[in-house]
């Protein structure tokens, strides 16, 4: 006898926006290849990716400041395999980069320099892409580079 | 809203802004297929639904025959030991007149949903809906037969009745 069976598929399609400072945060990459915090007046942390609301002190967020887009590493880790565990050609390193000018880390990747000289306390500058090839997410910075290059 | 709330915190968004793209998003549509095999009684029920037929199953310890079938009592806590055809006619045995459809769209004859229980089973019945009827005559306890789909259109689904209509007895 056949089994019988019911095949079908789940509709889940989602939309995530990038909410109003994201909003500007990410127009400011894609236009201008700048970095933006914001500032908030009462206990003074500069936020990087900005928020409308600090999460300190809950005070308003409103005061934007514009970043160099140079930091230094507070953690890095090395990948050698992709997502799907399949082996990566070359190893991606990912970083926790405190931005100058701000008091929190943005995730990021680091190129141009061996996984060996990577350290905690390196120097590293962020590297944009082409204005053409810009969309408004995170990845309009391509990498960040050693400051020194 | 109310008296003292006139309006709530936040950026509303239309879905023109969101399909326009007129604010930076992400969007994904993760794959999520399911296959669901129906089991040896219900892969039975519904085979033989098919070919125009109504089955069920019985258990020699109470004697019930359960519809839609199961392979097993669970009164008796025991496997139960026999296929039984029935008839496919029964009487409603609770029901509902509902307005809207599954998604809750409105319609404006409404849909009879019923529990009918079959022709030769003690309790429950299977689900369906009442045709043929005037929503102010259905009664608990009335009779009804089903209306097969021809048999081209049938699937192998507890659709291939279209509805259970009233029989005057």
């Amino acid at each position: 006898m056949d089994m019988v069976h019911v095949e079908g598929e789940m509709p889940v399609n989602y939309l995530y926006t990038a909410g109003v400072a994201g909003e500007r945060f990410l127009r400011e990459i894609k236009e201008n290849a700048k970095i933006l915090g914001i500032k908030c007046r009462r206990c003074n942390t500069v936020h990087v990716p900005p928020k409308i609301y600090c999460e300190r002190c809950f005070e308003r967020l409103d005061e934007w400041v514009e970043l160099t887009g140079e930091g230094q590493v507070e953690a890095f880790t090395t990948c050698h395999f992709d997502h799907d565990g399949s082996r990566l050609a070359e190893p991606d390193i990912l970083a926790a980069i405190r931005l100058a000018g701000a008091n929190e880390s943005i995730v990021h990747r680091i190129k141009r320099a061996p996984a060996e000289d990577v350290h905690i306390g390196m120097n590293v500058k962020a590297v944009f892409r082409e204005k053409k090839d810009r969309v408004g997410s995170i990845l309009d910075i391509d990498h960040f580079k050693p400051s020194a290059l | 809203m109310s008296v003292r709330i006139k309006g709530y915190a936040g950026t509303p968004l239309r879905e023109e802004d969101l399909k326009q793209r007129k604010v930076l998003l992400v969007s994904y549509w993760p794959k999520a297929k399911y296959i669901w095999s129906a089991g040896i009684a219900i892969g039975r029920y519904l085979t033989e639904l098919k070919s125009g037929r109504i089955v069920g199953r019985q258990c020699n310890k109470c004697g019930r025959i359960v519809v839609p079938p199961r392979m097993f009592c669970e009164w008796c806590f025991r496997p139960n030991d026999s296929w039984v055809i029935l008839k496919d006619s029964g009487v409603v045995n609770t029901f509902s007149i509902s307005h809207i459809t599954a998604d809750a769209t409105r319609i404006k004859e409404p849909l009879i949903p019923a529990v009918i229980q079959i022709d030769g089973t003690t309790d429950a019945g299977i689900l369906h809906l009442v045709g043929e009827t005037d929503p102010k005559d259905v009664r608990f306890g009335m009779k009804v037969q089903a209306l097969w789909k021809p048999p081209e259109e049938r699937t192998g689904s507890v659709t291939d009745i279209k509805y259970f209509k009233p029989i005057e007895r």
